[in-house]
């Protein structure tokens, strides 16, 4: 260790060995033992901490009633925070059900206007029946076969 | 409570929770605006000013991100860091000046003489270096800590930690110098080493 390495990890450290980087602990208290400038250096900084610490701060006796006693204005909710709430009201059990339920339709009712719009390259043959009623017949969960064509 | 339970109450509204959170946290904040701006009136403004964001933007707050007290601080040092912005540094030395002379009346012994020295040092040090000693020795962060409410690297906030020190120590070096050999300071002018003058010039505001 050299005392530019020293100097650097007792400046951003400060005195206090507990402070200073555990992997190089050791190594700082060997060299500061056997360098009478290392030594020199340190009780420089012990004595600028001491002087420091006697800076102290004003009281400000009136800071907390006025930080405790101010208005609060209203809390901002997060827009994650805004649909929550939206989706599982506190006041209405009601709302509670169709909410959420009105939510996971959305995916379906998505999925249907997409497929049937969109063929997405599987070739549909046209035997000239309306293809959205068959749709809605598959949907209905009615045995295909018993319809009449 | 933990700050956590503490801060999920705050979210749904309960003052009860904020107050035992100004409670435990108001000494540590105002003492470290106090020490960024240098004077009561601001730093009982500002401090209000944090607490009033703790209870609007409490949501905001992450707990695995960063302790409650860092978060507090990093309002803190944004505030203060805009308000010297905004109002410019000279009122703030000012202000630490006032605080040196009231404090000169009160002890005039070697060292009560260098610990007002230190304090007009510390407020004529820039933003960024006063705010990283007084994170790492007065709140107690550690570097990594007092890097993030900064939001600097580690390696800058370590950088702006020992330029301060040995500024500091500097000043207190040349005020030895000067206790030491005050015949031929007179004779030199005011005291004042062309060093320190030319720094002081070199200082914004």
């Amino acid at each position: 260790m050299t005392i530019e390495e020293f100097t650097k990890i007792v400046e951003s450290y400060g005195s206090e060995a507990a402070r200073w980087p555990a992997e190089q602990r050791e190594q700082c208290r060997t060299f500061m033992a056997s360098n009478a400038a290392a030594s020199t250096l340190l009780n420089q900084q012990r004595e600028l901490e001491s002087l420091l610490d006697q800076i102290t701060v004003p009281e400000f006796p009136t800071l907390e009633s006025r930080v405790l006693n101010q208005q609060l204005p209203k809390q901002e909710a997060s827009v994650l925070d805004r649909a929550l709430a939206w989706l599982l009201p506190k006041n209405s059990f009601s709302q509670q059900l169709w909410r959420p339920a009105m939510l996971a339709c959305l995916p379906l009712v998505f999925g249907i206007v997409i497929g049937n719009f969109f063929s997405f390259g599987i070739a549909l043959e046209n035997d000239g029946f309306a293809y959205w009623d068959d749709e809605l017949t598959m949907l209905s969960l009615n045995e295909y076969t018993e319809n009449s064509f | 409570m933990t700050d956590e339970e503490l801060m999920m109450a705050v979210c749904r509204g309960d003052q009860r929770a904020y107050q035992t959170i100004v409670k435990q946290h108001l000494t540590s904040i105002s003492h470290y605006a106090f020490r960024i701006l240098g004077n009561q009136k601001d730093t009982e403004d500002i401090t209000q000013e944090v607490f009033l964001k703790l209870w609007t933007n409490a949501p905001q707050w992450k707990p695995e991100k960063a302790k409650l007290t860092t978060w507090l601080h990093r309002i803190t040092h944004n505030l203060c860091i805009d308000y010297l912005r905004k109002h410019g540094r000279m009122q703030t030395r000012e202000s630490f000046e006032e605080e040196t002379a009231s404090f000169e009346l009160n002890g005039a012994d070697a060292s009560n003489y260098k610990i007002k020295i230190l304090n007009q040092a510390l407020g004529q040090l820039p933003e960024n270096q006063r705010s990283a000693i007084t994170l790492c020795h007065y709140q107690g962060f550690s570097n990594k800590e007092a890097a993030a409410i900064m939001n600097i690297s580690v390696k800058a906030l370590e950088s702006a930690v020992a330029r301060a020190k040995r500024s500091l120590r500097n000043r207190l070096l040349e005020e030895d110098v000067k206790t030491e050999q005050p015949v031929e300071n007179d004779k030199l002018g005011n005291g004042k080493s062309d060093s320190v003058e030319s720094k002081q010039r070199r200082e914004p505001g």
